[in-house]
């Protein structure tokens, strides 16, 4: 454990197999091997169980309103080229409500990181359908099963000329780490998707551990170093810029 | 100095840089796009954003980074902002907003004036928080309080609205910016990058959440309505014309009052320009006159807030439509 992550807020509120504290420490990992630190970083979120992530960091954090935290990254970006800017919020935050912010930051290609921890659900409002939810899932407002296509966020975030996107999974944990390091050292805009499922909203498949989630999401995904458009079960990168 | 022609827009952008701005970011819209227009010729980190949604998120961010930073808009831009205001007093970020009034609601008439977001200007946005604003009445007024929006902004920590209106933003006049002296205020807050703070909308203590407890919610309250109140207090602008003949105090304000300005021999005028938080002075001035009345470009929004202020029956004379006219505001007047 490093001193980049507020000690004396653990435990932090997420659920008891929530994948939300993986990710945490390994993004204070990176930070801490990169050097980033309270005089040249700062983590921004937007609502939801990952739009409280900011909050644990131990540096300057924002937590915006709903969706806005790839605005509030911008504009922190924009008055100081200096700092490194990192938005974590969630899917409904930023693919959702905040979508449209999504495409014009990408595409104003600003030099900031977008990790987005996509468990495909609105989990904190109660488990409710979102942008990202699958084909056939269940949830609190799809009773029958989602019928619709889930957004396409690596087709999103490669629209343009310049593009960094990863897919990756708290299962796959080093795979993770050195995604989160490779997109926070780009030069441009650079999104990071951390796939994985709600511990205790998802329901089809539900999961009863935060072991079974894990072992679910490593049987569910294989990796590839190739730079090419990653098929929807594979992990990887692909970047252009 | 030699005196120059400015519209109010342009007034506006000066006033701005005058005020030490570092930051834009807007959406078009009519009739603010001026002030957008100028700022991208100038120095200053400038976002041409997706919408005023982004606008004023982004104005959050950079002001937090340690940039005096501004956005502008008119009636719909200013709906769809009412978010980030909110965010912006809970997280008690200085920024300053310009809402440019045209006639609404929805697309309504978008080149013609109205003072139809008073109401919310005045509160807008959802929850509880103090309302700061200044409408000033000419292109050299708009200079100065826009100046005089950023010390306030960064006096009480929050955003600050300066008001205009169609007609006002476009209005060419003859003017001395130069001779307008105004002591400017620095930023107090250390920009991002300088500790582990917390900034949140969600009401917190030392960076903490603290979202299930009444009693700190209450103290929070008063602590931060007391800050902002007493801020405000130190810009109590107006002007009051004393009419020792008359019965009736007219109340105008922004570009209304200049037509309102001509009938100071039949009737005591007082036009404010900080119109919020309303002013204590217009107390002591009403209670010299039998009568209130407000004339404004709206349905009587603020002589509605003046009722329930002064506690006290005001007279509406509400001018709708985009246009002005000082024969038909008298015509008004007399058909008592």
């Amino acid at each position: 454990m490093n001193d980049l992550i507020k000690n004396e807020r653990m435990p932090a509120i997420w659920c008891q197999g929530c994948s939300l504290g993986i990710v945490l420490g390994q993004f204070a990992n990176v930070l801490a091997e990169l050097g980033l630190s309270k005089e040249n970083t700062v983590v921004v979120s937007g609502i939801g169980c990952t739009g409280r992530f900011a909050g644990y960091m131990n540096l300057d954090s924002v937590h915006t309103t709903h969706g806005r935290a790839i605005p509030v990254a911008e504009g922190i970006k924009r008055a100081n080229p200096e700092l490194n800017v990192i938005v974590v919020s969630g899917d409904g935050d930023l693919s959702g409500i905040g979508g449209n912010h999504l495409i014009h930051s990408s595409r104003r290609n600003i030099d900031i990181t977008v990790i987005c921890v996509n468990n495909e659900i609105y989990g904190l409002t109660g488990g409710q359908l979102a942008p990202t939810t699958s084909i056939g899932s269940v949830t609190m407002t799809s009773p029958k099963g989602s019928d619709i296509e889930p957004i396409n966020l690596q087709g999103l975030c490669t629209l343009n000329k310049n593009y960094f996107y990863a897919r990756t999974t708290p299962a796959h944990i080093l795979h993770m780490k050195e995604r989160i390091k490779d997109a926070v050292k780009w030069k441009g805009f650079s999104f990071v998707e951390i796939r994985t499922r709600c511990i205790t909203r998802s329901k089809n498949p539900a999961f009863k551990t935060g072991q079974e989630l894990l072992e679910w999401l490593k049987k569910s995904y294989k990796l590839t170093e190739e730079n090419r458009v990653l098929r929807e079960d594979e992990l990887g990168m692909v970047k252009n810029g | 100095m030699a005196k120059t022609i400015a519209e109010g827009n342009e007034a506006i952008v000066k006033g701005a840089l005058k005020a030490g701005l570092g930051f834009y970011a807007g959406y078009p819209i009519t009739p603010a796009s001026e002030i957008m227009h100028e700022l991208s010729k100038s120095d200053i980190a400038f976002v041409n954003a997706e919408d005023e949604i982004a606008s004023v998120s982004m104005i959050i961010g950079a002001s937090l980074a340690g940039k005096k930073s501004m956005t502008a808009t008119s009636g719909p831009g200013f709906s769809l902002m009412q978010e980030g205001i909110g965010l912006a007093h809970m997280m008690r970020v200085p920024v300053v907003i310009v809402n440019s009034q045209r006639v609404g609601p929805s697309t309504g008439m978008p080149t013609l004036a109205a003072q139809a977001d008073m109401l919310q200007a005045y509160h807008g946005s959802h929850g509880d928080f103090v309302s700061i604003a200044f409408y000033p009445n000419s292109a050299e007024e708009c200079y100065k309080y826009t100046i005089e929006a950023f010390n306030a902004a960064e006096d009480a920590r929050c955003p600050v609205f300066l008001l205009s209106d169609a007609i006002l933003s476009h209005l060419a006049e003859s003017v001395d910016l130069d001779a307008i002296k105004v002591q400017l205020k620095e930023r107090k807050i250390k920009p991002l990058g300088s500790g582990n703070r917390h900034f949140t909308g969600l009401l917190s203590k030392d960076g903490i959440p603290k979202t299930k407890d009444s009693l700190y919610y209450r103290q929070w309250y008063k602590s931060y309505k007391d800050e902002v109140m007493s801020a405000a207090g130190r810009y109590n602008f107006y002007e009051y014309i004393e009419n020792k003949n008359s019965d009736t105090l007219i109340i105008s304000y922004g570009i209304l009052s200049r037509a309102v300005s001509e009938m100071s021999n039949e009737y005591a005028l007082f036009r404010p320009i900080r119109v919020f938080p309303i002013l204590d002075e217009l107390r002591e001035i009403a209670k010299k006159y039998k009568k209130i009345t407000v004339i404004e470009m709206n349905d009587g929004q603020y002589a509605t807030l003046i009722e329930s202020f002064l506690k006290r029956e005001v007279r509406k004379i509400p001018v709708l439509g985009g246009t002005v006219s000082a024969d038909e505001i008298r015509k008004e007047l007399r058909n008592e």
